[in-house]
């Protein structure tokens, strides 16, 4: 993008245009006009779409970063290396949309610091909220080599890169020891809803089904965005990465199956999967693009060596999983509440925005800064070899 | 002070809908009747069939929202109401998700909306005083007092009148709460929800919550104990190619 040429209009662009333009507006409409004009939420129907598409889906999906950076630095899988940096940009976006999108879902957004100082132990949304909190400050450090080696002053520069590799492996702990706590604890908030959520999903084991899914999407999410940095922001890595990852996801979604499964059936739910009924309905759309259709798919080696079709499957375990957060956070609650939700447009166009806003800035720092590792250039901390 | 109590003895409502009025006068919303809870009605008369249900916070023993709430907004007091600290709260809305009888409500058109529910008077219970809607009923069927003298009272008129249902619905749901119920048709045929069960709903995060530094200590562990494990088999590893590579060196000499 040199010189002062007027950029050439493309489909994308005048998509991301319209995509920012609903977006703005929905933001004039939540913050200047209130709830009522912004959504569909009611008494009966206090969490919707924000909570269940920006805050569920986008903690859950960002869920690679972790999983990534422990399996290269803690597990020893050196061929992760290359991509863990990018894998934590990804996180690192994806928390940064859940923490402003929670601006818009929030009634009182300028005392969104309230948790750090009033505290309530018993709250399990107190604990997603100190977690939520520190992780983001964890990705942040975690991603902040590529930010610090672009300070011009060598002896600056490296003494931070310094401290930083001191603390990498502790930052990597902690991370995956927060990301566990609540990707689980996600699912914990709705241990409460005991006789308002649809037996379906309704499990004193919700937290463990939150967190055992939540690893598999977030892989899928980081497997996506690599594709798409190789095929159209020129990273130049070895996409056999792509195959390396997803034969760790086969297996986490069979887990996250079996555990479904055996927790369905002992619980009672088994009558309730075969009614004829719009919420058995949502149930097995869920279950065939989490885990029946990506567990065919990731079984043929040829999907798997092929990255456009594993970019499909992980797609398809997206779906799956966001059908799944929003089953449990939507329709799984309908038939109690007695009212029928529909997200108001804004809703989601201001979620999409936020999205997007976030797919934009993933692109710029692969193209400005450095994410995936460049030839010729030593590859320092952060995703580098732990020399 | 004795935990306070209200007891709604669903025979003697007349629906004159006193109660109603009381409370909007004493925390000043506009007077027309509702006929559902509202941010602007914190207590409503619903008429069954040809009995009139009075609804309103039911003041839990062990209260969901008091346990969902994340800056504990919401509290149960000694004194038996539940009540609400406005400047405390963020606008999460997971009260109204948690509470299991779908009390609170929330002012959707404000700019800066806040939780509304009945507090059964706390200020005026606080001075010794009687909850605004019992104190405007006039045939008694809302009466205020201690709780335990209450039940008493509750169980009295039921082993004394054959016509009640032979349950106090309050006295055990969710573990227990401070507004009772008595009624000659059976409650579900009221719209009383069957309450989910009898355990107060606070347990059931309790035990994860529990969880939290199990978790923490166990897996802190496991994931140092891996990485010492990785770190260690990769300098063997680095030490051994080393040597083989020194020894290889010692073998072109010879050559």
């Amino acid at each position: 993008m040199s010189g002062i040429r007027f950029p050439k209009i493309t489909l994308w662009r005048v998509l991301v245009i319209l995509i920012f333009a609903a977006g703005i507006y929905a933001t004039y409409a939540r913050f200047l006009q209130g709830f009522a004009a912004s959504t569909n939420l009611s008494d009966t129907v206090p969490w919707g779409l924000w909570v269940g598409l920006g805050t569920l889906c986008g903690v859950g999906l960002s869920a690679g970063g972790f999983a990534v950076a422990a399996a290269a630095y803690i597990l020893g899988f050196e061929r992760y290396r290359p991509v863990v940096r990018a894998a934590v940009l990804v996180s690192f976006l994806g928390y940064l949309t859940v923490v402003v999108g929670m601006l818009y879902e929030l009634g009182l957004p300028w005392r969104v610091w309230h948790p750090i100082v009033m505290w309530n132990r018993r709250s399990v949304l107190f604990e997603v909220a100190w977690c939520v909190m520190l992780y983001t400050t964890v990705l942040t450090l975690e991603f902040s080599p590529a930010i610090l080696e672009k300070i011009p002053w060598k002896r600056i520069r490296e003494q931070c890169l310094r401290w930083h590799h001191a603390v990498l492996i502790g930052l990597v702990l902690v991370g995956v020891v927060l990301s566990s706590l609540h990707q689980s604890f996600l699912g914990g908030l709705y241990l409460i809803t005991q006789g308002k959520l649809d037996p379906l999903w309704y499990s004193p084991y919700i937290p463990s089904l939150f967190y055992l899914s939540a690893i598999p999407a977030g892989l899928a999410v980081t497997i996506m965005a690599l594709y798409l940095s190789a095929r159209s922001l020129n990273a130049r890595f070895d996409l056999s990465i792509l195959n390396e990852i997803s034969r760790l996801m086969a297996p986490l979604l069979g887990i996250y199956a079996l555990f479904r499964g055996i927790d369905l059936v002992t619980h009672g739910a088994v009558p309730y999967m075969f009614r004829w009924r719009s919420e058995t309905g949502l149930f097995w759309l869920e279950i065939v693009l989490l885990v029946v259709v990506p567990l065919v798919l990731l079984s043929s080696e040829q999907v798997r060596s092929n990255p456009q079709w594993l970019y499909w499957t992980c797609a398809l375990v997206v779906m799956g999983f966001m059908a799944n957060r929003l089953n449990v956070s939507v329709t799984g609650l309908q038939a109690s509440a007695g009212v029928h939700y529909v997200p108001k447009w804004t809703e989601m166009a201001s979620t999409l925005a936020i999205i997007a806003a976030a797919v934009l800035a993933f692109r710029y720092a692969v193209l400005y800064l450095i994410i995936f590792p460049q030839a010729k250039q030593r590859w320092i901390v952060g995703a580098a070899s732990g020399d | 002070m004795k935990t306070k109590a209200i007891l709604v003895d669903i025979t003697k409502c007349i629906g004159c809908r006193n109660c109603e009025q009381a409370c909007k006068e004493a925390h000043g919303f506009p007077a027309e009747s509702e006929p559902v809870l509202s941010a602007t009605a914190l207590t409503v008369v619903e008429p069954r069939g040809d009995k009139f249900v009075r609804r309103m916070c039911m003041h839990c023993q062990d209260p969901a929202c008091a346990s969902a709430c994340p800056v504990g907004a919401l509290k149960k007091t000694a004194a038996g109401p539940v009540v609400y600290e406005a400047g405390k709260c963020i606008g999460c809305r997971y009260c109204m998700l948690a509470c299991p009888f779908g009390v609170p409500r929330y002012e959707w058109t404000k700019l800066a909306p806040y939780v509304k529910k009945c507090d059964m008077c706390a200020a005026q219970v606080a001075k010794g005083g009687v909850p605004a809607c019992v104190q405007a009923c006039p045939t008694g069927a809302s009466q205020f007092g201690d709780r335990e003298e209450l039940l008493a009272e509750a169980q009295k008129r039921i082993l004394e009148n054959p016509a009640y249902v032979r349950h106090i619905y309050g006295s055990e749901e969710v573990g227990g709460t401070s507004v009772f119920f008595l009624s000659d048709v059976p409650f579900e045929k009221l719209g009383f929800l069957a309450a989910p069960s009898n355990r107060p709903l606070p347990t059931l995060t309790a035990g994860a919550l529990g969880d939290v530094p199990t978790v923490v200590l166990i897996g802190s562990s496991l994931l140092g104990g891996l990485y010492w494990f990785t770190e260690r088999r990769r300098q063997v590893a680095l030490a051994e190619s080393r040597e083989k590579h020194s020894t290889s060196d010692v073998d072109e000499e010879r050559s």
